[in-house]
């Protein structure tokens, strides 16, 4: 039986109406802008002097292997004073704390105020390394400064105890446990160094 | 011109004229027609900005809107805003809920007649304002009241501003206090 040809059509191209998505796509535009972020914020979360800085209860035995560290950074304008378990590091014999020299020197001596990278932080993330080894489960580090110190300078100052490469947004959320390389990631503010 | 090539010219000209007279009457009877709007290259381009800005989309439960002149300090922080309550403290005043409650002094200090003790007058009344009114919708809702501050400083605020806010932010029961800064690379 011989083929019938076939019939050709033609095919017709719909187009689609993309009118209604795109006015949804100019409402959502502005919406969207209302709710950007053009900095990416994070939080630094300090503590009032009144809360205790033991992370844990600790345990009798504990309480007589380890006494607390108690690190204490004051900002001064002449560089940071810091102070474990009630003595200044640096300060003359028989001193428990030393106003006529810091334990850690300005980065840039004779800088403006306004030079917030003065301040030698290199050298304070290396001395809160130290006392980290040498005491392990303690986090929390008491910052006072002088009253003219200005805030960005407190900032770094809490970011180079903490460790600079310490991350614990993931560990704030509770999927991480907290990193090595942080040191003394608690804050507590005091005020009245200087 | 002799007569004959006048004739000639003549012929000539009115046949242009009837095909020109043709040509317009094809064009009057012609459909109109539609213009079409290239969407497609409109669309990617919408696209790809909704994707971005999606992308860049805050999902902290708080946003921080930075008032003018504000230089929010970095830091290398990493951990995510929680949810509280922000007060913007600058050089040049500091403002909490949309209020503009102290005005600094030309050294960036609060007016020493505002401060007694270290607790700013004006700025204690508005956080205990907004700390009761908080409580009460806890209570209503039957859970705990955080009491968390989040303090946005600006980087040249000196820090015994710093100090008298945080005060001022105990004496109205805020517990929790959270410095808010920019994240760093």
């Amino acid at each position: 039986m011989a083929k019938r040809p076939r019939k050709k059509t033609e095919e017709k191209v719909v187009e689609a109406n993309l009118l209604p998505v795109m006015n949804i796509m100019f409402l959502l535009i502005p919406a969207l802008l209302m709710a950007m972020e053009f900095a990416s914020m994070a939080a630094i979360n300090v503590s009032p002097p009144k809360f205790s800085s033991a992370p844990s209860e600790p345990t009798e035995e504990k309480k007589e292997q380890e006494k607390p560290l108690d690190l204490k950074v004051f900002i001064m304008d002449d560089g940071y004073r810091v102070e474990a378990s009630g003595q200044q590091e640096g300060a003359d014999a028989g001193k428990s704390a030393d106003s006529s020299k810091p334990t850690i020197g300005l980065a840039k001596s004779g800088a403006p105020d306004t030079d917030y990278d003065r301040y030698d932080y290199a050298a304070l993330e290396a001395k809160a390394k130290e006392y980290k080894a040498l005491f392990p489960n303690d986090t929390t580090v008491k910052i006072s400064a002088e009253s003219n110190v200005p805030m960005q300078v407190v900032i770094w100052t809490m970011d180079a105890v903490s460790g600079r490469d310490c991350k614990i947004g993931k560990f704030m959320k509770g999927t991480e446990e907290i990193p090595d390389n942080c040191y003394f990631w608690q804050p507590i503010i005091e005020g009245g160094a200087g | 011109m002799t007569p004959e090539q006048h004739a000639l010219h003549e012929a000539a000209m009115q046949a242009f004229l009837a095909k020109k007279k043709y040509k317009a009457a094809v064009r009057r009877q012609k459909d109109e027609e539609e213009a079409n709007l290239g969407m497609t290259s409109l669309m990617d381009i919408v696209s790809i900005l909704v994707i971005y800005l999606l992308k860049s989309y805050a999902s902290d439960p708080v946003v921080i809107n930075p008032t003018a002149g504000q230089k929010i300090p970095f830091s290398s922080a990493d951990a995510s805003i929680q949810d509280g309550m922000p007060v913007f403290v600058t050089v040049r005043g500091i403002t909490f809920q949309d209020q503009k409650v102290v005005t600094m002094t030309s050294d960036g200090e609060v007016d020493p007649s505002m401060v007694q003790n270290h607790l700013i007058g004006p700025l204690f009344d508005a956080f205990s304002e907004e700390a009761d009114k908080a409580k009460q919708m806890s209570e209503n809702r039957g859970v705990e009241w955080e009491g968390r501050l989040i303090v946005v400083g600006d980087q040249s605020l000196k820090f015994s501003t710093l100090i008298d806010v945080l005060f001022t932010a105990g004496r109205a029961e805020f517990k929790e206090y959270t410095f808010c800064v920019i994240r760093k690379g």
